[in-house]
């Protein structure tokens, strides 16, 4: 039905955005924008097109435009996800298009979400924690090329902040770690370079802001636009924080 | 409310904190020296599950015993009969009852305290929450808001029947139930009741199962799928032995109405093929 | 009047930036990074396929070493390179790897056993061995004689550029996000830090250092259709012109990949053809190996973009409503492989083209994806005509690609060129030259000069629209400096990037409002843009032979005797319209490969007049070392030690080699 419109024609699009500018004091506002859809057009095509020919001052971030990146999460009707690669075609031609919650907002679609992962990243330490340096002329340690994969597995996250704003958890108490921090820590735990401990890490996340906090609603895993493994690795996280915090 | 616990230091070994010597700090990414965090979080965790699994696999042998009136009055007399240990005392005892609804009961309100935590706290984070599913309409989401509401029901709903349970032991049987269901216009609130607890209860298996990782196999995607089905089947299962059951008790109940009070006897013919507990039946208290 | 000092001020939050940072870092010093983006989101993520090193543990990379990896590094820049830059790389990346490696990087390892692989467009049995089992595995890429580069996935990027990030966090390195350089400060040819302004609230800040870096990618949105992030602008390379003291090098050596989606111009990394894809045209016809017999697909990227356009205007373009392509076929590398391998590009085939790659063929056609010009630096990184400031990464020309970089050679830049700068950053801060000594009038000076460039923009009573600026060079860029460049075609985009430079200097805005801009940001971005464009359509009408990635149709061979040479821009004052081009001469008396075949594309050079004396010179030496290991001969050619920090010298250990 929707594939017959495309091409037969092309259809008038609305994007409906949520306009705000904090440091100019203007207060979130819905603003429509109409255009019209063109072949293959993805939500990136469309914004850039709002901003060169209807209003140059619409923010919103991209960066990459490939899905590769993280930039442009968003709140496409109503769900997190990459702006870069909706296409618009899969979507109902009223588009309502909102920031993503929890981050500090910028000002329209733009939020900030570098400031939440580096404050992620330095609350849970997400890197190798190892206390020698390493020999860089010498061969490397093997590693079993499966664990190799199994760890780039859980690496792809992208950083894009889906899930923390798909967590109802998170939306409600903030100091929860969200998915994002509970995969990192699982990618950091199966790393046999990191030399931390399961209490070291219970030391991070063992508490209601940490593993136990997630209520298991799984918007995370279901927003995720990497298809990260979220639901398992918190289940396996919260086993193994339990045997090591009982 | 949520975190009040482990912030009130309760079993919180304080190591002291040393400070490291200057190179070592520096260097020492791994090995900081700090607080040992409190080890109930994660007690309390396993604890909430633990009170659920078990309330839930509770309800599931309660909601068998009580359908036996489907079958009939004698065998859900005999079912009473049995929990007052009929079948293995010199005479039945409906303390005993009262002690089983006790142990619930504990488990109850220690699983209500636990779960408690993960209310919203303030109005701020239930208007949060209830715009975030509004907004996402995603299912999971949805379902841990009914489970919270149907959670919060069962305060009552739940606190009523048990205490019911727990003070008066001996007036379980046939007429005696249906009395107090129908005469007792105990009916409503057992048909919330039916509802609420069935419904959370399918919930929280269904989430046990997701966030412990049971039954994850190769598919963890597919086994949320079966599992979301199985969710709805126990839902729909027992919900319709609960309904059929009440239903029963509710016609006992009507047809009863005029001899109201009156305690249930067995007939001979039953009392018979029960064979030498007879006499311990017919000297049960109050008979 | 706001300034912040620091000893070190890194421009760049990608893997050369973060890399070099956390060196300064680890030597005592105090360092702050500016960028556009969170440092994750930098287009450093976006390389999949891989990074070469010499490692040599799979089968197809035995005997592979520093030797091989320069060789193939000089071939594929078509002698551009500086060959002491290329020795000190292909020494100094193994370690980059294995460092890595310790930082968390998941590079896929290696199997002992059979394994089925796909090469040539047949299937066949590969045999690792015990010794190398779980050691760091390498994939074939184009212009390699040996299979060297090391990958995670195809997300390699990705893999690299989170863990130097993370070490950059674990050394408390302050990242300043979304900030940007608009100008450095500098006098007398020192370089004192740069404005930088705040994208959210537009304030200007003075960042004062002792060393300023530049690592701020490359430039490829000058052009309409390129593989490179929109952030790529150029601005880090355009402040540093725009000093009139530092230049820029080569800067119409620009890269274009072979394969990037139709017409969305995302990549599909090398690694397809890497891995034994095949490109094929209208009529289902794999092509490559009428062209290039020997390398076939995977001859170096000038070559085979080239030769892709080159079979399109043969008229075996397959016709689409957006205009002619080719097809990509990695069909024959089955799911099982792209599932594990190739998962971005499974997912871009997914998002954007609506195909699954394991049964569907991928439209590609050739697209910008490489700025091998940029700040000119010497081998330390130090750039030229300006003191205390440095260059690594894409942004710089420090001379490692010359006129063609290999794939997977840039990320193995950005981290080997962040160890060397990172070091040779610290010594510098810690020598005399590094004491700070600005004023903090001139510190106002340039301030004021900038807020007063920007107040033009917001308050002026211009007309021209920055976006149509834009898009009108990106369209010249695309159309006239592209694959196949003519006199012609140049001297025509010269002339109008020169009244698009006029232009923007009347530029007006809708939007006034001086904190997040677009609009605002676009304008003054659009304005130093042109300035990189000019230097690359002005080098290349210049530039009368063919070399690596410049092809002048007009000029169809490599010219050693006149060309062999490094273009390098400036600018001095703003109302030039065109940069001022010197040429600095590659001494093939020096070389340790002095010019010849690539072993790959067309064989027509004209020779350089020394080239044949230094030739004999080497056969001299290596027939008076005779049974001499490598390490002495190559000591004997062309000596580079000295260049290489302290801390990365000592041999790199492979397997089987006893050194
Ligand atoms: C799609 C794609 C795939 C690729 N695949 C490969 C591959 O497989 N193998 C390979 O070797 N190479 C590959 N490359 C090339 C390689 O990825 C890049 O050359 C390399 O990552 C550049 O790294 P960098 O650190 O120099 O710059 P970038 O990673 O681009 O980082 C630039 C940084 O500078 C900041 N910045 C820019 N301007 C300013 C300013 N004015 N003020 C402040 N900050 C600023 C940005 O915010 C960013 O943090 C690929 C490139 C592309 C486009
Ligand atoms: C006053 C009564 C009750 C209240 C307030 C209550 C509340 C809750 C809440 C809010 C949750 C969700 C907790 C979370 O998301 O982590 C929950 C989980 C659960 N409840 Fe209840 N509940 C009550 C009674 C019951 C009863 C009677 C049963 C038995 C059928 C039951 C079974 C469960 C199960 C199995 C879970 C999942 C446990 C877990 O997630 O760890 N609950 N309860």
């Amino acid at each position: 039905m929707k594939k017959n419109a495309v091409s037969s024609g092309h259809r008038a699009l609305t994007l409906r955005i949520l306009r705000s500018s904090p440091t100019e004091g203007v207060a979130p506002h819905w603003q429509d924008f109409h255009l019209e859809e063109a072949e293959g057009m993805t939500l990136f095509i469309a914004l850039n097109e709002v901003r060169e020919t209807l209003d140059p001052a619409l923010q919103f971030d991209f960066v990459c435009r490939a899905g590769i990146c993280g930039s442009c999460g968003m709140l496409i009707n109503g769900k997190p996800g990459l702006a870069c690669r909706s296409l618009t075609r899969d979507l109902d031609p009223l588009i309502t298009l909102a920031p993503l919650p929890v981050f500090e907002l910028i000002g329209d679609l733009s939020v900030n979400t570098g400031k939440w992962m580096r404050g992620t990243a330095e609350r849970l330490e997400t890197w190798v924690h190892s206390s020698q340096e390493a020999d860089l002329t010498a061969l490397e340690a093997p590693m079993e090329p499966e664990l190799a994969e199994a760890i780039y597995e859980l690496d792809r996250c992208i950083e894009c902040g889906c899930c923390v704003a798909g967590c109802g958890t998170l939306r409600m108490r903030e100091e929860f770690v969200g998915a994002i921090g509970l995969n990192k820590i699982a990618r950091f735990r199966l790393d046999p370079r990191d030399e931390r401990s399961d209490d070291d890490f219970y030391q991070l996340i063992g508490d209601d802001t940490g593993v136990f906090g997630c209520m298991s609603l799984l918007a995370c895993q279901d927003v995720c636009p990497k298809g990260l493994p979220l639901q398992t690795q918190i289940a396996f996280l919260r086993r193994k924080m339990v045997a090591s915090g009982l | 409310m949520d975190s009040s616990f482990d912030s009130s230091g309760i079993a919180r070994p304080l190591a002291p904190v040393r400070p490291l010597p200057e190179a070592a700090a520096r260097s020492a990414q791994a090995v900081q020296v700090r607080t040992r965090k409190s080890r109930w979080p994660a007690r309390l965790d396993l604890l909430q599950s633990a009170s659920g699994l078990f309330l839930a696999l509770f309800l599931v042998g309660h909601m068998f015993f009580v359908s036996s009136i489907l079958i009939s009055k004698e065998a859900f007399y005999a079912v009473a009969r049995f929990f007052e240990g009929a079948y293995f005392l010199a005479e039945p005892r409906p303390w005993l009852v009262s002690g089983v609804v006790g142990v619930v009961l504990t488990v109850f309100v220690a699983h209500a305290w636990l779960a408690m935590r993960k209310f919203p706290a303030n109005f701020r984070q239930y208007k949060v929450f209830a715009e975030h599913k509004a907004q996402l309409r995603h299912g999971d989401t949805g379902l841990w808001w009914i489970q919270l509401w149907t959670g919060f029901a069962l305060f009552f709903l739940g606190t009523v029947h048990l205490y019911g349970m727990l003070t008066q032991p001996e007036l379980i049987g046939p007429y005696e139930s249906a009395d107090r269901i129908w005469t007792g216009n105990m009916w409503p609130l057992y048909l919330l009741l039916l509802f609420a607890v069935e419904i959370h209860g399918s919930i929280g298996l269904y989430r046990l199962a997701l966030k412990w990782g049971w039954l994850e196999g190769r598919d963890p995607a597919a086994t949320r799928r079966r599992l979301r089905a199985a969710k709805t089947a126990f839902s729909v299962f027992f919900l319709g032995l609960g309904l059929a059951s009440l239903l029963a008790y509710v016609q006992l109940g009507i047809a009863h109405a005029d001899k109201a009070g009156e305690r249930y006897v067995p007939q001979r013919a039953s009392a018979v093929k029960l064979g030498e507990l007879e006499f311990a039946l017919s000297r049960r208290p109050g008979g | 009047m706001r300034i912040i000092y620091t000893d070190v001020l890194v421009v760049g939050g990608g893997l050369a930036g973060l890399r070099a940072a956390v060196g300064a870092r680890r030597r005592g010093h105090d360092v702050i990074i500016l960028s556009l983006v969170p440092p994750k989101r930098s287009h450093s993520a976006a390389a999949q396929g891989g990074m070469q090193a010499s490692l040599g543990n799979t089968v197809k990379g035995e005997g592979d070493n520093e030797d091989v990896h320069f060789e193939d590094t000089v071939r594929g820049s078509d002698w551009g390179c500086d060959q002491d830059v290329a020795r000190l790389f292909v020494h100094t990346a193994p370690q980059a790897v294995r460092e890595l490696a310790a930082w968390g990087v998941p590079w896929n390892r290696i199997k002992a056993g059979d394994r089925e692989v796909i090469m040539d467009g047949k299937r066949v049995t590969l045999t690792e061995g015990q010794a190398a089992h779980g050691l760091i595995a390498a994939r074939d890429f184009g212009g390699t004689k040996k299979w060297r580069t090391c990958y995670v996935s195809d997300g390699t990027g990705h893999a690299m550029l989170y863990a130097v990030s993370d070490q950059a966090v674990a050394e408390s390195i302050p990242v300043h996000e979304r900030m940007e350089a608009l100008a450095l400060i500098h006098e007398g040819g020192r370089c004192h830090g740069a404005v930088v302004r705040n994208l959210v609230s537009g304030e200007l800040t003075a960042y004062v250092a002792k060393a300023t870096c530049i690592a701020t990618g490359g430039f490829g949105r000058i052009y309409r259709v390129t593989s490179n992030a929109v952030i790529n602008e150029g601005i880090g390379a355009a402040i540093a012109l725009e000093t009139g003291a530092a230049c820029l090098g080569n800067m119409e050596a620009v890269q274009f990949h072979p394969t990037t989606i139709f017409p969305a111009g995302i990549l599909v990394t090398e690694g397809c053809r890497g891995d034994g894809g095949l490109l094929k045209d209208a009529a289902g016809h794999r092509f490559m190996p009428d062209y290039e017999p020997e390398k076939k697909e995977l001859a170096s990227r000038d070559v085979v973009s080239r030769r892709m356009e080159e079979h399109i205007r043969a008229g075996h373009g397959v016709k689409s409503r957006f205009g002619e392509h080719l097809w990509l076929d990695i069909t024959l590398l089955g799911a099982a492989h792209i599932d594990g391998k190739l998962r971005e590009v499974k997912e871009i085939c997914q998002h954007f083209l609506g195909i699954d790659p394991s049964r569907d063929l991928i439209p590609v056609r050739p697209a910008q994806h490489y700025s091998m010009g940029g700040i000119r630096t010497d081998a330390r990184g130090h750039a030229r005509g300006l003191k205390g400031l440095f260059a690594c990464g894409e942004a710089a020309c420090w001379d490692l690609h010359g006129f063609n970089r290999l794939g997977g050679n840039s990320v193995a830049e950005t981290v080997v060129a962040g160890m060397i700068v990172g070091e040779n950053m610290a010594d510098f801060v810690e020598s005399a030259a590094g004491e700070l000594q600005v004023s903090t009038a001139l510190v106002r000076e340039c301030l004021d000069a900038e807020q007063a460039k920007l107040d033009t923009l917001l308050h002026g009573n211009g007309t021209e629209s920055g976006a149509e600026l834009m898009r009108r060079m990106q369209d010249i860029m695309t159309d006239k400096v592209g694959i196949f460049r003519t006199g012609e075609l140049l001297h025509s985009a010269v002339e109008e990037l020169q009244g698009l430079l006029v232009r923007s200097r009347r530029i007006g805005l809708r939007t006034r409002r001086p904190g997040a801009n677009p609009e605002l940001v676009t304008a003054y971005r659009v304005q130093k843009m042109l300035k990189l464009a000019l230097c690359v359509a002005y080098g290349a009408l210049q530039r009368t032979e063919s070399r690596g990635a410049h092809f002048r149709e007009d000029y169809p061979r490599r010219d050693d005797a006149s060309w062999l040479k490094r273009t390098l821009a400036t600018w001095h004052d703003d109302f030039q319209t065109l940069p001022t081009l010197d040429y600095e001469a590659l001494d093939v008396t020096a070389m340790e490969l002095p010019p010849g075949w690539r072993g790959y594309g067309a064989r027509n050079a004209i020779e350089h007049p020394a080239t044949a004396g230094r030739a004999a010179e080497i056969s001299a030496i290596r027939s008076a070392f005779g049974h001499a290991d490598r390490f002495t001969v190559q000591q004997a050619l062309m000596p580079f030690d000295h260049l290489i920090p302290s801390r990365f010298r000592g041999r790199n250990a492979r397997l089987g080699e006893t050194s």
